[in-house]
């Protein structure tokens, strides 16, 4: 070995390899200084500043905006199927007085007073897959979107809707909202509006609404306004009063890139929209968007504090989004952010604050139950989460 | 002297890992770098696509089911009430076939593996009812379809149910653009074709008068989406684009407006009976002009049709039908012994497709989550030859080989490589990418 160390060879390619390696460096770096990486991978392509700049959208809280500040939750209790669930796999929550629907592949649980009560088919729900809960402010009616119909729960009773008992658009119900007198839904073949005064439904396509396809997965209602999430085609805003459309699409119009980053919707292929407080929010599996109605933002993964750019689903309460992604829980109020993370190995994790582009981290034991999450609601000081592998229930704290 | 040349060899094989080493720049898609979009003019801000989706969800921990007497494998195709029948027939049996071979073989560790087959109807999103009946039917994985609509339709919900799928018919470029970590596609899309087409129509036959007649439906209208942003860029954009139904017969209205506008070619872009039938109206109205047409004329529906007529048209074909591929030469003839008829290109796709869906099954076991990480690792089913060629999959693990140039000559199909869109050939130069290609 010496002798191979001491050769003039040897001494000749260990010379050799170690220019080639300060070149290669070199080349690496210098490609980074210049901005002249096109193509790095999942990274948000770093830009010269007269390129494309970023403005300040009026309207965003400041950073030290203590009233808007973004509420941190912990001390998570989680649960799946040994605390009585029907199934891990969550796929949605509903937070309703005292009771707390949560729909699981297997089932609907409800949550009342520390125990799980579940209902199936069996009990006469048109699905075990429960994919969306919403509960009328009006009457109280419990609404079920399931992988095979609609379900309204009233007075103890399970009443079925289907496309072919009633006129729904799919039996696939993706997001299921009531909105006054109205029951909103979202498929697969087209967005719905049941009225539960004239008991009619009223069909949402590419036939008579600016959706490129029927394509719908995700709806919420605002300020007189319904948002329809259509997948491929942006946002569908209509105003049931005027019977207007507008519809609101990526502006660079090709799927492979966002152009400019506040623009407009970051990605057409939508999965989720909740308005609150004058402020549209929007998921995408490329990022999210806010809307005040004026200025579009973006948000991605690479410049903010979203845990991942695939968001199954958002909801918004007051002036945070709550985003359920396929790796964390994240909130927003549009400038700072909370960030939920478990770790891989134990049922631990960190809430990770960023306050002014500055981050802490706040250790949780335990966290929330897996980092899959599916579905979000709460209310008062609770918020609850349904993940890929059971449900959690989280208790604002006081910091 | 055995010193020397081991010390020369490792300094050839270092200086060979930081040649090639590098981490090339490749455009998403194949995108020739002339067509990246903006690109002439600005960078943009994100994109996508450039690296794989992961899936974090819960499930690689469920334990296989014991007991079971059949494995369950969904198909998802057009076998009845659409104008798509044809060629859902033949997926049908292109992954039949691949069933009964692994079954053959012993099946999955003895037991039998079973198709269970859906009829898609992409009406009101029938295709995402049908995957729900898969879930409740406990398939491990499905293979389809080859409508746009109903496969998006599917796709969704395969997501939300967490079923891995296996896509060897629909053609779509945005059918893996959707960022859906549980769906990869072996047959190469319309991207492809249209950048082939365009570089044949414009660069070497040296066209610039397109007018385009192509379906109304979802196929028609995404397919002809990159031809007429790829025409556009090299300089003649579409001069007229007119649409169909499909199940119309008679096109002369639109074909007298084309006649007008005195193009110097015509693009089709339907299915095989309609193109034929557009065919023969565009000669029976006396225009000569070249034909061009997407893949889906490359049937015996549309030869029969279209008769002499069909002479001298060029398309695009995603593998060479032709070739003498052993593994191919065999599968045609074990397929005309099985089924009566000729294999056409969704058979053979369907065939490889089924046979990667089956393998990852063999490898993974049965757990859905783990068949998706293997069909997704981009390294178990990364070159795999199948009897369509090579897989070479992108980060949305679509199939992006390199796809074949046909043209009818003496009355049957010629097959040859597809026109390269080559950096020196470019409408302009990017200088920061000089060199690279």
């Amino acid at each position: 070995m010496k002798k191979i160390v001491r050769s003039n060879y040897f001494k000749i390619t260990v010379l050799a390899v170690m220019l080639l390696g300060a070149l290669s460096l070199g080349f690496i770096l210098k490609e980074k200084e210049t901005g002249k990486e096109y193509t790095q991978p999942g990274m948000v392509v770093s830009l010269p500043d007269d390129l494309v700049k970023r403005a300040a959208i009026p309207g965003l809280p400041a950073p030290d905006d203590a009233e808007k500040a973004v509420p941190v939750y912990g001390n998570w209790k989680n649960f799946t199927t040994k605390d009585g669930l029907p199934s891990d796999k969550c796929y949605c929550v509903r937070v309703s007085g005292d009771k707390t629907y949560v729909g699981t592949h297997d089932g609907l649980a409800v949550y009342e007073k520390g125990k799980w009560k579940t209902y199936t088919s069996k009990d006469g729900l048109s699905h075990n897959g429960v994919v969306s809960v919403d509960v009328s402010e009006i009457t109280g009616d419990v609404w079920i979107g399931t992988l095979g119909g609609l379900t309204r729960w009233s007075a103890g009773k399970f009443e079925i809707f289907n496309q072919f008992n009633s006129g729904m658009p799919n039996d696939l119900v993706y997001m299921v909202i009531c909105d006054g007198p109205d029951v909103w839904v979202t498929t697969g073949g087209g967005a719905g509006r049941y009225n539960t005064l004239k008991k009619e439904w009223e069909i949402f396509t590419e036939q008579n609404a600016p959706m490129h396809e029927p394509w719908t997965y995700g709806v919420s209602a605002g300020d007189g306004k319904v948002y329809i999430a259509a997948w491929g085609g942006g946002v569908i805003e209509y105003n049931p009063k005027t019977k207007q459309f507008r519809d609101h699409t990526d502006p660079d119009g090709f799927m492979e890139i966002d152009l400019q980053p506040d623009d407009g919707l970051v990605h057409d292929i939508t999965t989720a929209t909740s308005y609150a407080d004058g402020i549209l929010w929007v998921s995408t599996y490329f990022g999210m968007s806010r809307y005040d109605g004026k200025y579009w933002k973006g948000y991605f993964k690479e410049d903010s504090g979203l845990a991942s750019n695939f968001i199954n689903f958002l909801r918004a309460e007051g002036p945070c989004a709550f985003m359920c992604t396929d790796n964390g829980f994240s909130s927003t109020n549009g400038t700072n952010w909370v960030t939920y993370k478990k770790n891989e190995n134990d049922a631990n994790g960190v809430a990770i604050v960023t306050t002014g582009g500055v981050k802490k981290e706040i250790p949780q034991s335990p966290s929330i139950s897996h980092n899959f999450i599916i579905g979000v609601d709460g209310q008062d000081d609770v918020m609850w989460v349904a993940t890929s592998k059971g449900v959690s229930r989280g208790e604002k704290l006081k910091l | 002297m055995i010193k020397r040349f081991l010390f020369f060899s490792l300094f050839a094989a270092v200086t060979l890992l930081n040649v090639y080493g590098q981490a090339k720049p490749a455009n998403y898609g194949n995108i020739p770098d002339e067509l990246v979009a903006f690109d002439k003019y600005m960078k943009a801000y994100k994109y996508h696509f450039l690296e794989p989706m992961q899936f974090y969800g819960a499930g690689r921990e469920k334990i296989a089911p014991v007991g079971l007497k059949e494995i369950r494998i969904g198909f998802l195709g057009p076998l009845e009430g659409t104008n798509l029948v044809l060629m859902g027939k033949q997926m049908l049996n292109g992954s039949t076939m691949a069933i009964e071979e692994a079954n053959k073989r012993g099946g999955f560790n003895g037991i039998p593996y079973k198709l269970m087959v859906h009829n898609d109807v992409g009406l009101w999103g029938a295709a995402a009812n049908e995957i729900v009946k898969m879930d409740d039917e406990g398939v491990w994985a499905w293979l389809g379809s080859i409508d746009d609509f109903v496969s998006h339709v599917a796709i969704r919900i395969t997501l939300k149910l967490e079923i891995p799928n296996v896509n060897t018919g629909n053609p779509d470029p945005t059918f893996t653009e959707t960022n859906i970590p549980w769906v990869i596609r072996t047959i190469p899309d319309d991207r492809q074709a249209c950048y082939v087409m365009a570089k044949q129509m414009v660069d070497i036959d040296k066209h610039k008068r397109i007018a385009v007649i192509r379906t109304g439906s979802r196929y028609g209208r995404v397919g002809v989406v990159h031809l007429n942003r790829t025409t556009t860029r090299l300089g003649y954009p579409f001069i007229l684009e007119e649409r169909f139904k499909d199940g119309e017969t008679d096109f002369t209205d639109r074909l007298e407006r084309i006649k007008k506008t005195n193009p110097d070619a015509i693009a089709i872009w339907g299915n095989a009976k309609e193109s034929a039938l557009i065919l023969n109206q565009i000669r029976a109205l006396g225009m000569n002009q070249p034909v061009y047409t997407s893949d889906r004329v490359i049937s015996e529906e549309f030869m029969k049709i279209a008769g002499k007529n069909a002479e001298g048209i060029k398309t695009t074909c995603q593998y060479n039908p032709d070739s003498n591929d052993p593994k191919l030469k065999a599968f045609r003839i074990a397929y005309r012994q099985r089924f009566g008829i000729e294999p056409d290109v969704i058979a053979a796709h369907a065939y490889d497709g089924m046979n990667i869906l089956l393998s990852a099954v063999q490898k993974a076991g049965l757990n859905r989550a783990k068949i998706r990480d293997i069909l997704t690792d981009n390294r178990t089913f990364q070159g795999y030859e199948g009897v369509t060629g090579k897989v070479i999959f992108d980060q949305t693990w679509n199939n992006i080989r390199p796809i074949y140039a046909a043209k009818v000559v003496n009355g049957k199909f010629e097959f040859g490589p597809a026109p390269r869109w080559v950096k020196e050939e470019v409408i302009y130069k990017k200088v920061s990418r000089e060199g690279e290609y």
